[in-house]
């Protein structure tokens, strides 16, 4: 066990900055009121807390805190759960959209100390890496297309 | 000599302040203009290309670091410096989280579809590989050598990265192969399946199928694809959205192994078969 008093201060911290980005985006982009949203996001944030503490309490599980916020709130709106109708209710005020734009204007920003780095590779690389991103994609759909078909689900 | 060590703390401790919030009123500042502009999607062709406010956020930001803008205008490098661009990068991980929520309760209301698909999620992470039949020749005929085998053993997110640094050493050739695939997906992966995810509901593959393929263990790549296959089939949102996260979560717990047990001796076997070939073609092209 490693918490660490300091760093789930900061933790929180941050995720209060990314709350109050996403309500303020949300607002302009889709038009969710702050105040209605507020318990909602709330609750976003207090399992994307206990998501980062599991994960640095069990750091061999290599399990991605992202992962673990997904199968909290996975568990919580099952339909058969008790808590399904409460969650639902307020995490409905938190668009989907609206948590992306913030996730990539910092992943954006981020990359700045990468640039000088792709300047270097080959363009070889990126025609490469082109390929690679299309046949993982293309490989998955296909073959998800093929059994869905044969469990006839589509 | 404690007075001075002292007072770089204190300025350390300033400076960090100030970065924080010069990081987070342009990220504030991206989000605003990035969401009034709003989503934009247009015809092309067969296909619809959808422009989500997270696309236009990411261009932004990656153009006003130091190194692209950052380097002409003097004023934009005194806000956005090395410095912040550190930064952002442990934001990133924080901001996806409240996305990793919000996926959760998109696959919890229909986890009674989600599981009886289950066949068909375990499968398609099979259909990963598909990166080293495509990607690999074009990387020998390319007239690459030992870095394709990095290049194309998978789509090279941490894991790949983990797994080929441990075997070959990451200044390996491998190691320089598995690197460039990897800083490509970083930089540009978000903005390839933006445009893709939207565009590939043109290709004929059912809208579900498609949304399996976008969970390839990055929560960003799958929000991007997922988020805007979902603007492009709007009556499918929900089950397009729920699809995703399942993939990406099962990616999760599963790529890890694949690009060993599978990726990796699979591409070193198709490796040796048509290396000889290639390198025969590329002597005679000399």
């Amino acid at each position: 066990m490693s918490l660490n008093f300091d760093r789930s201060l900061e933790y929180l911290k941050m995720l209060i900055i990314v709350g109050v980005l996403i309500l303020i985006g949300q607002r302009i982009g889709y038009g969710v009121n702050v105040m209605p949203a507020l318990p909602g996001m709330l609750i976003v944030i207090l399992i994307s807390f206990i998501a980062l503490t599991i994960k640095d309490s069990f750091p061999g599980l290599k399990f991605p805190a992202f992962a673990w916020a997904s199968l909290i709130a996975l568990i919580l709106s099952m339909p058969f759960m008790p808590t399904a109708d409460f969650f639902l209710r307020y995490t409905n005020e938190v668009n989907f959209l609206g948590t992306t734009t913030p996730i990539l204007a910092f992943a954006g920003i981020s990359v700045g100390n990468k640039i000088e780095k792709l300047k270097k590779l080959s363009w070889k690389v990126f025609i490469v890496a082109i390929a690679v991103f299309i046949g993982t994609y293309f490989g998955s759909a296909i073959i998800a297309q093929i059994v869905l078909k044969l469990q006839g689900i589509i | 000599m404690k007075k001075s060590s002292e007072k770089q703390e204190e300025k350390m401790g300033k400076s960090n302040f100030n970065s924080f919030i010069k990081l987070c009123l342009t990220v504030l500042f991206i989000v605003v203009i990035t969401e009034m502009f709003g989503t934009k999607t247009f015809r092309l062709g067969p296909g619809r290309v959808v422009l989500l406010p997270m696309l236009f956020a990411v261009v932004i930001g990656m153009l006003i670091t130091p190194d692209l803008l950052g380097s002409k205008i003097e004023s934009l490098k005194k806000i956005i410096s090395m410095e912040e661009v550190k930064m952002a990068g442990s934001y990133v991980m924080i901001a996806l989280l409240p996305l990793g929520v919000k996926y959760g309760t998109l696959v919890g209301p229909n986890i009674v579809e989600v599981v009886k698909a289950g066949p068909a999620f375990l499968l398609q992470e099979l259909g990963n590989l598909g990166t080293v039949f495509i990607a690999l020749p074009l990387a020998l005929f390319l007239g690459m050598e030992r870095e394709a085998v990095g290049a194309t053993a998978s789509i090279s997110r941490e894991p790949t990265l983990g797994v080929i640094g441990e075997k070959y050493g990451i200044s390996s050739p491998e190691g320089t192969g598995v690197l460039g695939t990897y800083l490509m997906g970083t930089v540009f992966g978000t903005i390839f399946f933006g445009l893709l995810g939207g565009y590939s509901a043109a290709t004929g593959l059912h809208p579900l199928a498609l949304a399996m393929a976008s969970g390839m263990g990055s929560g960003s790549m799958m929000a991007a694809a997922s988020g805007a296959l979902a603007e492009a089939v709007p009556e499918m949102k929900d089950g397009i959205l729920a699809y995703a996260a399942t993939s990406n979560m099962l990616t999760g717990v599963t790529g890890l192994y694949s690009v060993i047990f599978l990726g990796l001796p699979l591409v070193n076997f198709l490796y040796d078969k048509l290396y000889p070939f290639f390198s025969k073609k590329n002597r005679g092209d000399k």
